[in-house]
């Protein structure tokens, strides 16, 4: 499995009203590979994000899912917004399996589905909450929960985490690597962090100049199970996280 | 109850009850004339008369069932093709292009300026009045409505593509339930719309309805019966908005809680 190519950019360029945004921008990602964008604000992250979901389209060159170009959203790139996006007039329960419901699947299995899931992300017994019942904390991993449950080839995620405390946050990125090594699911994961980047990433690009195709990538090897907290202290975490932060810091500076 | 709640109801009941005071203060110090202004004791007296009497002959139930079934009817085809026709016009172009001109030309028309033509066009029967009341209530729906379609969140509409959505299961299950907070504003507008043109829409011949009784009891100066018919159009407004207000907040249970 590993290995095999999931996602590819060919040279993907990307204009808003004639500006250029992104510009033969290549690379691509292995299936079951967690990838973390990260750059500046306003460098792009979002906007790559969106291509690979089918919201926007390449101006110039390719964006490939599974050998074939994207052309428009599907479900088997789920996304997680930074918002959560919930649907404030569904439960918990209907809002995890509204891709069931969708799908046309029967009463029956939406409901065993939902239950499922929310039990997935620890939110068991809270199926007939409204979004506005829940805290943000709450509200992302129903946004996990509905992405997972329509068992997407890739997951899609902006800056899922940001809004939330830090408590909140650690909590939900070693769930999110416990989920992913139990669904194998690749991921593309955008943040700011640098932190978040280097304990969720397998893989890393640092945007740092997207508008002219260029970044840096870094490959992340820390222990496994990827979700100990301990891997936060680890040797190897602190040096790159510290490489990172360097380079990071001398794109800025130059 | 609460403290709040409780000051609250004390505002809600007190204010009215103030104005009857000063109504009642008014009439009853010969600041006006009664003809012009009866005072409150008046209007009552001659509700009461109807009760028991009727108005020309014809029991105030009556009167009323009239009114009632017309505003009724009107309201209910004119609030159902009215939102048709908002959702429709928010969802597509073309039938919003189709749409513009002819609805922004009739929608300024006073529904007075319309009577004429519509008495020569479906007669003084049920029609006329029925169509006055359900044209104007379709355009404060249509207007609702189609506003309504451009409150969903650009992230609520690519989550549901992304969740495999089709087109219409977009606007089933996202579009439609974004709209609904401004459907249900455009519903208490349209009920009041739809009251303060029964009175016109009685205009069109007849002898039956609130608005007949107004209009009957003011041409030969019945002031105390044009209050008494007033005041019983008023109190259906107030019921009817109260009753819309309520089921809008049990349907629409998630506005303002985000
Ligand atoms: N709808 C739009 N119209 C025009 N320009 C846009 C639009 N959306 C984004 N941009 C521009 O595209 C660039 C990249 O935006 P993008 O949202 O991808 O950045 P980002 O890396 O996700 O930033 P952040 O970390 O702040 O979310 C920015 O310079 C922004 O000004
Ligand atoms: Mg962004």
């Amino acid at each position: 499995m590993a290995g095999r190519k999931l996602l590819q950019f060919e040279r993907v360029g990307f204009q808003y009203d004639g500006r250029d945004i992104l510009r033969d921008l290549s690379f691509d990602i292995a299936a079951g590979e967690l990838l973390v964008l990260l750059g500046p604000s306003g460098c792009g992250k979002t906007t790559i994000l969106n291509l690979i979901a089918g919201f926007l389209t390449a101006t110039s060159g390719y964006a490939f899912v599974d050998g074939r170009v994207i052309e428009a959203p599907g479900p088997d790139r789920g996304v997680v917004f930074q918002s959560a996006a919930l649907f404030d007039w569904m439960n918990v329960a209907d809002n995890i399996a509204f891709s069931l419901r969708c799908a046309g699947r029967p009463k029956v299995e939406q409901r065993a589905v939902a239950r499922e899931m929310a039990a997935l992300v620890g939110l068991a017994g809270h199926e007939a909450a409204f979004p506005y019942q829940l805290s943000g904390g709450m509200r992302q991993r129903v946004g996990l929960a509905r992405v997972l449950a329509a068992r997407p080839k890739m997951m899609l995620m902006d800056e899922p985490f940001a809004a939330l405390d830090v408590q909140t946050r650690e909590a939900l990125q070693e769930e999110m690597l416990r989920l992913r090594d139990a669904t194998g699911c690749t991921i593309v994961f955008v943040t700011h962090s640098i932190e978040e980047a280097v304990f969720l990433g397998d893989r890393i690009l640092l945007l740092t100049e997207a508008r002219r195709g260029a970044f840096r990538e870094y490959q992340v090897s820390l222990p496994a199970p990827r979700w100990t907290p301990e891997n936060r202290l680890h040797g190897d975490f602190l040096a790159l996280r510290g490489q990172v932060y360097r380079d990071m810091r001398a794109r800025q500076a130059a | 109850m609460s403290r709040a709640a409780r000051r609250r109801l004390v505002l809600t009941i007190g204010s009215p009850l103030l104005l009857l005071l000063i109504w009642h203060l008014v009439t009853t110090q010969g600041l006006v004339a009664a003809i012009i202004l009866p005072p409150p004791a008046g209007a009552f007296a001659a509700l009461q008369d109807m009760l028991v009497r009727g108005y020309s002959g014809v029991p105030l139930i009556t009167h009323l069932g009239a009114s009632l079934a017309r505003v009724g009817v009107a309201y209910v085809f004119g609030a159902a093709l009215g939102t048709l026709a908002g959702l429709l016009r928010g969802r597509s172009t073309g039938f919003d292009a189709v749409m513009l001109v002819p609805s922004e030309i009739i929608r300024p028309i006073p529904p007075l300026g319309l009577i004429p033509l519509f008495i020569l066009w479906f007669g003084i029967g049920e029609l006329s009045k029925i169509l006055l009341i359900g044209l104007a209530v379709f355009m404060v729906m249509m207007v609702n409505a189609q506003a309504g379609t451009r409150a969903a969140g650009l992230d609520s509409l690519r989550a549901a593509q992304c969740m495999g959505a089709s087109r219409w299961q977009v606007f089933r299950f996202v579009v439609l339930p974004s709209a609904l907070p401004q459907i249900m504003t455009g519903l208490r507008v349209a009920m009041g719309t739809a009251l303060s043109i029964l009175v016109a829409s009685e205009l069109l011949g007849g002898d039956r309805g609130l608005g007949f009784i107004v209009l009957d009891a003011s041409s030969f100066f019945r002031t105390t019966y044009v209050f008494a018919g007033v005041i019983l159009i008023g109190l259906i407004g107030l019921l009817s908005d109260r009753g819309l207000a309520l089921a809008a907040r049990r349907i629409v249970h998630w506005e303002g809680r985000r």
